[in-house]
C-alpha cells in the first residue's frame, strides 16, 4: 500500500464513523429545525401549580401553529377558549370576547418563553444564545436543550425552560418557574412538513 | 467733558433716570421661553393646546437616557437613580419601567378600591356564572409567570380584578424591558421618565431640577456611564443659557466693532464715550419699559436690544458730526445750529420709526409686544439723550477730527458718482420686483423656527420619546365642563365612542382620567352592583363546584366585596401625593384663570390611519367635546401670528407715509424718500427668497427696522436737496456713511448668531440698510450740491 493510499482509506473510514453515530450537539441539531418552516401540531399541557398548602395540577389541551420566521401561535380549546399569537414583536392574548396586544419585548418574563420555543423552531442559534446559557444533551434522534435565562432577574420568575424532541420534531416543552410551579406540555405533530 | 453741562437740569434729570432703570432693570424678571411668541387670546382648540404647552404636566416631563456600560450596569444606574430622585425633592415622579421599584401605596389605594374602579364589575360579574367565569380566568394564568404576580392576591381577588385595572392603566405600547428596566429598542440606552415638582415654565426651577439629577447620577458617570437628557423643561433650559450666552457674544463684539468705528472716525475718547450714552440709555430704558409692562423680558427682545445700538448709536453719530461749528463762531453754536437744521430732521426719522415699532405694541404676541414697546422706549430715549444731554455735554460737537474729513470726502466723492447708478438700480428694483411676483412666497417660516433650540437637540428629543414608545397620533380629544363631575361624565361619554376605534384597530389606546376617577355615578352603580355577604357566599359555593379554588377559602374575597360595598367614593384628592396624581393631572385639568374644567384624552396610533375627520364623526353631538390636531393647530397658529404681523407692519407702513406726508407736505417729496426705502425692501425679500430662505416673523420685524432706519438716511437726503451748503453736505454724508457702517457691522453681526431669530433680524437689516442709504444717494435729487451730476 502505498502512503497515498494509506491516506484515501484513512479518511474515507473518517468519513463513515461521522456519518454512523449522528454527534449530539447543537450545531447539527439547529439546520435540522432551520430547514422546517413550518408546522401544526396539538399539545396537552399538565400545570403544577402550589397554592399555599394545597397542590394542583391543572391540565389543558389545544392546537400549536408555527410559520417562520417569527409567527406562533398557541390555541387553548380546553377546558377554555384561549388564544396566544406571537407575531414578531406583537403579541396578542385573546380570552373570551376580550383581545389585547402588547409589544413582546416590553413583558420579558412572557418573551422567554416565546424565544425559547421560536428560537428552537427556527433553528437560530443566536437568538438562543441571546436570551440563554445552552446545554444541549442526548442524540439527534432523542434530544433534549436546557435553557437557563442569563438575566438574573429574569431567572428570579423563569428559573429554565427544556425542549425535547426527535430531530427536527419537538415533543416537549417544560418551564420550571422560580416559585416551583413547573409546566410540562407534550407536542404531538399533526401535519408533517 | 463740559462742566457747565453739570449747571444744567438736563444732565440731573438723565442721571436720575439711569439709576432709577438700572435699579429696575436688575429686578426685572428674564424668560426664554417660548410661550411669549404665543397668543393672548386663541381659539378653543388653541386655548387647549396652550394650557398644555405652559401649564401642562407635558411641560413638566423630562426624557432621561442613560448610556456606557453593558445592560447590567445601565439597569443598575437606572434604579439608583430613580431610587435617588424619588428621595429627592424635586421630582414629583420617576418611572423606569422597574415594577418592583414601584411604591407600593398606589397598589394598595387600587386594591381598596378595584369594585369601583374595574370596568369589568356590574350584576352579571357576580351571578354564579360570572363568578365562575371570573375565576376561571383568573386560574388560568397560574403556573405561567403571571401567577408569581397573581397568588398572593387569590384569595383576596379570586376574579382577578387587580389584573384588569393593570390592563386599562399600563399603556400597551411602552418600551423594551431589559435587565428589568426600560431601555431602547433602537440603541444601548436605558430609559427613564421624571416628572418635575417645578412647572415647565419655571426655568429657575428647571435647572434646579437638572442640577439634582446631575448630582444624582455622578457615581455613575464616576463608573463611566453618560446623561441623555431632554423635555420642555430641559430644552427651554438650554434654550435659555443659549439666548443668554449669545446675547453676551453679540453685545461684547457688536460693542468692540462700534466701538473701533467710532474711535477711528472721531480719532478721541471723549467723543466716544459720548457716542455711547444714547445706546446705553436706550437699552436701559428698553428693558425697563418691558419689564414694567410685561412683568417679564423676554431673552430675544434683550437680544434685539443689543441690535438697537446700532440704530441708537446714529443718533450720536448725527449730533456729534453734524454739530461742527462753522469756523469762526462763538462756543456752542454748533448744537445751536444742529437743534435749528438738523434736528427736525432727526425728529421726522424717529416720529416714522415709532410709527413703524408701535404698531407691533398691539400684537396680541407677547414677544412681540415686547419687541415694540422696547424699540419705542429705546429709540425714545436715545434721542431724548441726544436731544438734552449731547447738545449741554459736547456743544460742538465731536472735539476729535478723526478720519472725518477723509470719510467726508469719501463719501462726498460716492455721492456725487452714485447717481450715474440711478437706472441701474431702478432697473434692478423693478426685476426684483417682477421676481417677487412670480416666485412662490418665501413666507413658509414655522413657530418652530422662533425656537433657539437646535436640530441636535432636537434630534436627540425625538428619538428619546421614539425609545419610550410614545407613538402619539398627535390628536387630542379635549373636553370642557362646568365642573369635575361633568367633565368626568363627559369623558366617560366619549371614552365610549373611542373603545370601537380601538377595537376597530384604528387606535391603539387612549388615556382618560375616568380609568382612575371614575364619574361618581359610574362608582356608585358599581358599588351597588356589589351583592351582600351571604348572598356573595352561597354564589361563590355554586361558583366553585368543580373548581380549582375551595369556597371556604375566599373568605378574605368576601370581606373585601363588603368593605367596597360600604367604601366612600374615589376623588381626585386620594392620588394627591401618589405617583399617580402626575398622569390624572394631566388628563384632567381643573378650572382656573377663568377657563372651564378640561379633560384631555391623547390618542395612541392604531395600526391603521384614522383621518381626524373619522374621528371628528365619532364625537359628533357630545357637548363641549373637540378633536385637537396639535401640529396643524401649532401651523395654524403661527399662521395667524404672521397674518397679524403683518397687518401690523402695513399700518405701521402707513403711519409712516402719513406722517412723512405731514412733515414734507409734498407728495414729490414723499415719492422720493419712500421710494429708496420701498426698492431696498423689495430687493432684500427678492434677494432672500433666491437663496431659498424661509421667512417668518422676525424677518418682517427686521423689515420694519430697515424702514425705521432708513427712513433717516431718505430725510436726509432729501433735507440736504432743500439747502444749498456745500460744507454742510459733506459732513451730513460723513455721518450717514458712519451712521450705516456701525448698523450694517452690528447686524452682519447677527447672522453669525446660532440663534435663528437673531439671524433672521441679521439677515435682513444688514443688506437693506445699506440698500437704503446706496438707494437714498443714487436718488437724490441734488440742486447745486456736490451730487449735481445726473439730469
Amino acid at each position: 500500500m502505498t502512503p497515498l493510499r494509506r491516506i484515501v482509506w484513512m479518511l474515507l473510514a473518517l468519513a463513515s464513523t461521522a456519518a454512523a453515530a449522528a454527534p449530539a450537539d447543537l450545531g447539527s441539531l439547529l439546520p435540522l429545525l432551520a430547514a422546517v418552516k413550518s408546522g401544526e401540531a396539538t399539545f396537552t399541557e399538565q400545570r403544577q401549580v402550589t397554592l399555599q398548602d394545597m397542590t394542583r395540577t391543572l391540565e389543558s389541551s389545544g392546537r400549536l401553529s408555527f410559520a417562520a420566521p417569527d409567527t406562533f401561535v398557541r390555541e387553548t380549546l380546553k377546558p377554555r377558549r384561549e388564544r396566544l399569537a406571537v407575531a414578531g414583536n406583537t403579541l396578542t392574548m385573546n380570552q373570551g370576547s376580550r383581545s389585547r396586544s402588547v409589544p413582546l419585548d416590553t413583558v420579558p418574563e412572557a418573551q422567554v418563553l416565546v424565544e425559547a420555543v421560536r428560537g428552537t423552531l427556527t433553528g437560530n442559534r443566536e437568538l438562543l444564545d441571546r436570551h440563554f446559557t445552552l446545554q444541549f444533551s442526548g442524540s439527534l434522534d432523542q434530544w433534549t436543550l436546557d435553557m437557563v435565562p442569563r438575566e438574573p432577574l429574569l431567572r428570579e420568575q423563569v428559573a429554565r425552560v427544556t425542549v425535547s424532541g426527535v430531530r427536527a420534531a419537538l415533543t416537549e416543552v417544560q418551564v420550571q418557574l422560580a416559585g416551583g410551579d413547573r409546566s410540562t406540555m407534550k407536542i404531538v405533530e399533526s401535519r408533517a412538513p | 467733558m463740559n462742566v457747565q453741562a453739570l449747571r444744567r437740569p438736563a444732565a440731573w434729570v438723565w442721571l436720575a433716570a439711569m439709576l432709577l432703570g438700572a435699579w429696575l432693570a436688575t429686578r426685572a424678571t428674564y424668560v426664554a421661553d417660548l410661550s411669549a411668541f404665543l397668543p393672548s387670546s386663541p381659539s378653543a382648540e388653541q386655548r387647549v393646546l396652550l394650557e398644555q404647552l405652559r401649564h401642562g404636566v407635558t411641560a413638566r416631563v423630562m426624557l432621561v437616557g442613560v448610556r456606557g456600560g453593558d445592560a447590567a450596569l445601565r439597569g443598575e444606574a437606572s434604579r439608583g437613580l430613580a431610587t435617588a430622585l424619588r428621595a429627592g425633592g424635586e421630582f414629583d415622579s420617576v418611572n423606569n419601567g422597574d415594577t418592583l421599584g414601584a411604591p407600593k401605596a398606589v397598589g394598595e389605594l387600587l386594591m381598596g378600591h378595584r369594585y369601583l374602579l374595574s370596568p369589568a364589575v356590574d350584576a352579571q360579574r357576580f351571578s354564579v356564572d360570572g363568578l365562575r367565569d371570573g375565576i376561571a380566568d383568573t386560574t388560568a394564568m397560574l403556573g405561567t409567570p403571571a401567577g408569581a404576580w397573581i397568588k398572593p392576591l387569590l384569595w383576596r381577588d379570586p376574579t382577578g380584578e387587580m389584573a384588569r385595572l393593570a390592563e386599562t392603566l399600563l399603556p400597551s405600547g411602552g418600551p423594551r424591558v431589559e435587565a428589568g428596566v426600560w431601555v431602547s429598542r433602537s440603541q444601548p440606552r436605558a430609559l427613564l421618565v421624571a416628572i418635575t415638582r417645578a412647572g415647565g415654565s419655571d426655568l429657575d426651577g428647571q435647572a434646579q431640577a437638572i442640577a439634582a439629577l446631575h448630582h444624582a447620577f455622578e457615581p455613575w458617570a464616576a463608573r463611566g456611564l453618560s446623561l441623555d437628557l431632554s423635555g420642555a423643561g430641559v430644552l427651554g433650559v438650554q434654550s435659555r443659557t443659549l439666548i443668554k450666552a449669545e446675547v453676551e457674544r453679540l453685545a461684547l463684539w457688536d460693542g468692540a466693532i462700534v466701538l473701533a468705528l467710532l474711535l477711528l472716525a472721531f480719532g478721541s475718547l471723549k467723543a466716544l464715550g459720548i457716542a455711547l450714552l444714547p445706546v446705553a440709555s436706550g437699552v436701559l430704558a428698553g428693558t425697563v419699559a418691558v419689564s414694567l409692562g410685561f412683568g417679564q423680558v423676554h431673552g430675544m427682545t434683550l437680544g434685539f436690544g443689543t441690535t438697537l445700538i446700532g440704530e441708537a448709536v446714529d443718533y450720536a453719530i448725527y449730533y456729534l458730526v453734524q454739530a461742527r461749528p462753522a469756523a469762526g463762531s462763538a462756543p456752542g453754536a454748533g448744537a445751536l445750529h444742529w437743534r435749528r437744521h438738523s434736528w427736525p430732521t432727526v425728529r421726522w426719522g424717529l416720529l416714522t420709526s415709532l410709527a413703524g415699532f408701535s404698531a407691533l405694541v398691539f400684537s396680541g404676541f407677547g414677544g412681540l409686544a415686547q419687541l415694540g414697546v422696547f424699540s419705542v422706549a429705546g429709540l425714545l430715549a436715545a434721542a431724548l439723550t441726544t436731544r438734552h444731554l449731547l447738545v449741554d455735554l459736547a456743544p460742538d460737537g465731536a472735539p476729535g477730527l478723526g478720519l472725518r474729513m477723509r470719510l467726508g470726502q469719501a463719501t462726498a466723492r460716492m455721492a456725487s458718482a452714485l447717481p450715474r447708478l440711478r437706472w441701474f438700480w431702478g432697473g434692478l428694483g423693478a426685476a426684483a420686483l417682477a421676481l417677487l411676483l412670480c416666485l412662490p412666497s418665501a413666507w413658509r417660516g414655522q413657530l418652530t423656527h422662533l425656537s433657539p433650540v437646535s436640530a441636535k437637540a432636537l434630534t436627540l428629543d425625538a428619538s428619546l420619546r421614539a425609545d419610550l414608545g410614545a407613538a402619539e397620533l398627535g390628536t387630542l380629544v379635549a373636553i370642557e365642563a362646568p365642573d369635575e363631575a361633568t367633565a368626568l361624565q363627559r369623558a366617560e361619554q366619549a371614552s365610549a365612542r373611542l373603545d370601537p376605534l380601538v377595537a376597530a384597530g384604528l387606535l391603539a389606546g387612549y388615556e382618560s382620567p375616568t380609568r382612575l376617577l371614575p364619574a361618581a355615578a359610574t362608582q356608585a352603580a358599581r358599588q351597588a352592583a356589589l351583592p351582600d355577604a351571604d348572598t356573595l357566599r352561597a354564589r361563590l359555593k355554586l361558583a366553585t363546584v368543580d373548581g380549582l379554588l375551595p369556597a371556604d377559602r375566599l373568605e378574605p374575597f368576601i370581606a373585601d366585596v363588603q368593605a367596597q360595598r360600604q367604601a366612600r367614593p374615589l376623588t381626585r384628592a386620594d392620588y394627591d401625593g401618589t405617583p399617580l396624581a402626575t398622569a390624572l393631572q394631566a388628563q384632567l385639568l381643573p378650572a382656573a384663570h377663568g377657563r372651564p374644567w378640561t379633560v384631555l384624552l391623547s390618542l395612541r396610533a392604531g395600526t391603521q390611519a384614522l383621518p381626524a375627520a373619522r374621528l371628528r364623526d365619532a364625537m359628533q353631538g357630545l357637548p363641549d367635546t373637540r378633536v385637537v390636531e396639535i401640529q396643524p393647530e401649532l401651523d395654524a397658529l403661527y399662521a395667524r401670528y404672521l397674518r397679524e404681523a403683518f397687518w401690523q407692519s402695513a399700518l405701521g407702513a402707513l403711519a409712516v407715509l402719513l406722517i412723512l406726508y405731514a412733515g414734507l407736505r409734498s407728495l414729490r417729496r414723499l415719492w422720493r424718500v419712500a421710494l429708496p426705502l420701498a426698492a431696498s425692501v423689495v430687493l432684500v425679500l427678492a434677494g432672500l427668497t433666491l437663496a431659498g430662505v424661509a421667512l417668518g416673523v422676525l424677518h418682517l420685524v427686521g423689515l420694519l427696522l430697515v424702514g425705521a432706519v432708513g427712513s433717516n438716511y431718505a430725510l436726509f437726503f432729501d433735507q440736504l436737496a432743500q439747502q444749498d451748503a456745500r460744507e454742510a453736505d459733506a459732513e451730513t454724508l460723513a455721518s450717514l456713511l458712519l451712521a450705516n457702517l456701525t448698523i450694517v457691522a452690528s447686524f452682519a453681526l447677527l447672522c453669525t448668531s446660532s440663534v435663528p431669530l437673531l439671524v433672521a433680524l441679521g439677515e435682513v437689516v444688514a443688506p437693506g440698510t445699506a440698500l437704503c442709504l446706496l438707494l437714498s444717494a443714487s436718488w437724490a435729487r441734488r440742486p447745486g450740491g456736490v451730487g449735481q451730476s445726473g439730469p
